[in-house]
């Protein structure tokens, strides 16, 4: 009648262990819980890093810019807003005369002092393009667009478009709107003197670069920065034409301009991520902190539970029950605690990433800042998974150490 | 009240052999133990070698009740951790059912344990979160038996000690002595030939002791049974009381 049965025994244990849980409801939700927020963690700051390559990628695919040309910045605490391209309009009409190219524009940064009080200036980054796109999805208002002129014997070294589109954030607390008229300069004692016309407002750069940012005719941004003769910008960028080979392209223009990085789009996100490395670590330790916390924790509760049956699983050795078995009696709770747990913190993303979106848009005027694309959810199924065998493992093995005869005569 | 426990399986008798008489389930020949020989790594850290047992001699034949009586440390607990095979004497022989389990490796061991002995222990060693007829079931998992079976055969054996109505009750909900015929039900989940119980009344009081002590006595009817005990109304019910001082065995049958 009796002969070893595994299926049985794992039933049996899966059993005791599902009991064992039942009877510590207080115990057995505090586990969960631990690693619900592990697991909500990860998947809360995987969103926001989709986010916000999701919205790198939407701003690059919108401006529809394949190759991304930059010089090295000469401090890197400046990073990108350095304009260490010199001669970036030659530049950019030499690229755009390539076959391969269908055209190239320059790109410039600068920050900026803006109001319509000129003793209460802001000072804000500001992005000079020669042209506004749809990409720019205007609230209010519309865009600019350098007239030919502009370029036509020599650039002017004052404003000549004199419009900008600034981010609906900065026009609200400023109190303007399309057709008004604000002070812009490179510094507090300029800016008076220069009168540009609000056009429309627009949250396109800010997403973009992370912060409030305003958007001006590059060469009126030269003007004000007094870069005019050197033509100074942050970025060329150029668009290929159909048949051509991004790759290709971007090997042909580097050898032409050793002095400066050229990259495709896709690096390009890349590069400007690698520039953020204390928001990438803090991300990163932020996610390490919950895995690791939730790993201990829950590790430690059960290890706290085993050794208190030390001598009840000593005794069910002494009676013949295999260490495997005793073993497993544990470590099938942690890996139920494990699952449970994971499958409490994915419930919990969408809704805490619906709230967190709104309330983003509604504080700092990002709109759908954390995306949950499924291999969000499959990281943290896998970790729920994993923390789960970890804790099984663990007290599991624990446990096998205390079947042992000494524990009997504790 | 306590009705006879579960007779004994015969075929199980043909799963062992040896050269012994038929009707000794154990036999002890020459057993010393020592504890603590393997030291530290220090002379200073090294345990002081104790030795538990002396050249003790000790059979106990089937429907014989043996008691073990002697002031602590005299080797009473090392002489039934012996018999149940959880450890292995340093020298000389110990004999179940003609079988000596000091050769067998330790998972031969552990077989032979689970098919033949049952532990009685002081402190139950009831697990809390089990009911009592999972915790009298608990024996059965290893050997892979179906989860309907062991139930009936738990039901049975806690009627057995008197305890049907208590078959889903906590340990925690039970008294001590229920408690203590709980763990004697699972001792006998796996119908075992050997009975060792170590102080089985020592947590109990003297009129639950004594219901106890009703029940091994009936168990013992037609198994080996090895008690060690310092309580004289224990003693008292055994057939043969082994006297035992500093791991030697003073007095056999008085």
């Amino acid at each position: 009648m009796i002969r070893a049965r595994p299926l049985v025994r794992a039933r049996a244990v899966a059993g005791i262990a599902l009991a064992q849980l039942r009877r510590s409801p207080g115990r057995t939700l505090l586990a969960i819980l631990a690693v619900g927020i592990a697991v909500l963690s990860v998947t809360l700051l995987g969103s926001l890093g989709a986010g916000v390559v999701g919205a790198g990628e939407e701003g690059l695919d919108t401006a529809g810019r394949d190759i991304w040309i930059s010089g090295d910045p000469v401090d890197a605490s400046t990073g990108p807003a350095e304009n260490s391209i010199v001669g970036s309009h030659e530049i950019a009409n030499e690229v755009s005369e390539r076959g391969d190219v269908t055209g190239a524009s320059p790109i410039g940064m600068h920050e900026v002092y803006l109001g319509t009080d000129p003793d209460e200036l802001e000072r804000t980054p500001a992005v000079g393009v020669q042209r506004t796109h749809e990409g720019f999805d205007f609230q209010e208002g519309g865009g600019f667009r350098t007239p030919e002129e502009a370029f036509e014997g020599g650039r002017s070294t004052d404003p000549t478009t004199e419009e900008i589109v600034l981010d609906p954030a900065v026009a609200s607390e400023l109190g303007v709107s399309p057709g008004d008229t604000i002070y812009v300069g490179a510094s507090q004692e300029t800016a008076p003197g220069e009168e540009f016309t609000v056009v429309g407002t627009s949250s396109y750069y800010s997403q973009f670069l992370g912060s409030e940012t305003a958007a001006l005719p590059l060469v009126d941004l030269q003007a004000l920065a007094g870069t005019t003769g050197t033509d100074r910008a942050t970025f060329i960028t150029a668009n290929v034409t159909a048949d051509a080979d991004r790759d290709a392209v971007r090997d042909d223009i580097a050898t032409e301009y050793p002095e400066y990085d050229v990259r495709t789009s896709d690096e390009q996100i890349g590069a400007m991520a690698a520039e953020r490395p204390i928001v990438m670590a803090s991300g990163a330790t932020l996610v390490g902190l919950a895995i690791v916390g939730g790993t201990v924790l829950t590790v430690n509760l059960f290890a706290l539970v085993t050794y208190h049956q030390r001598t009840e699983l000593a005794a069910l050795r002494a009676l013949g029950l295999s260490r495997w078995v005793l073993a497993g009696t544990i470590g099938a709770q942690g890996l139920a605690i494990g699952v449970l747990g994971g499958l409490l913190g994915l419930a919990a993303t969408p809704p805490i990433v619906a709230g967190l979106n709104h309330l983003s848009a509604s504080v700092v005027g990002f709109e759908n800042l954390l995306h949950t694309p499924p291999a969000v959810y499959a990281a943290g199924l896998v970790l729920a998974i994993g923390l789960g065998t970890v804790v099984a493992v663990v007290t599991g093995w624990r446990a096998g150490r205390y079947t042992r005869i000494e524990h009997l005569d504790d | 009240m306590i009705q006879r426990v579960l007779r004994r399986s015969s075929a199980r008798d043909s799963q062992t052999g040896g050269d012994s008489d038929a009707n000794t389930a154990v036999r002890l020949d020459g057993v010393t133990h020592s504890y603590g020989s393997a030291g530290g790594r220090l002379d200073a850290d090294r345990d002081p070698t104790v030795i538990a047992l002396r050249d003790v001699a000790l059979t106990c034949d089937s429907g014989e009740t043996v008691g073990l009586e002697g002031p602590s440390g005299s080797g009473k607990s090392t002489i039934l951790h012996a018999i149940a095979g959880l450890l292995v004497p340093t020298a000389g022989s110990v004999e179940i059912l003609g079988t000596d389990i000091t050769r067998l490796s330790d998972h031969e061991r552990t077989r032979l344990r689970r098919r033949h002995v049952g532990i009685v222990f002081q402190r139950f060693h009831l697990l809390p979160s089990l009911s009592a007829r999972a915790n009298v079931a608990l024996p059965l998992v290893q050997a892979g038996v179906p989860r309907s079976t062991r139930r009936e055969r738990a039901t049975t054996l806690l009627s057995d000690v008197g305890l049907s109505g208590r078959a889903t009750h906590l340990p925690s909900e039970l008294s001590g002595g229920e408690c203590q015929r709980v763990a004697i039900a699972r001792a006998l989940a796996t119908d075992p030939d050997v009975i060792v119980a170590d102080e089985p009344t020592g947590e109990l009081d003297t009129e639950t002791g004594s219901t106890v002590l009703e029940l091994l006595t009936d168990v013992g009817s037609d198994r080996a049974v090895v008690v060690a005990s310092h309580d004289d109304d224990t003693l008292a019910i055994t057939d043969r009381v082994v006297t035992l001082r500093d791991g030697s065995v003073m007095s056999d049958g008085g």
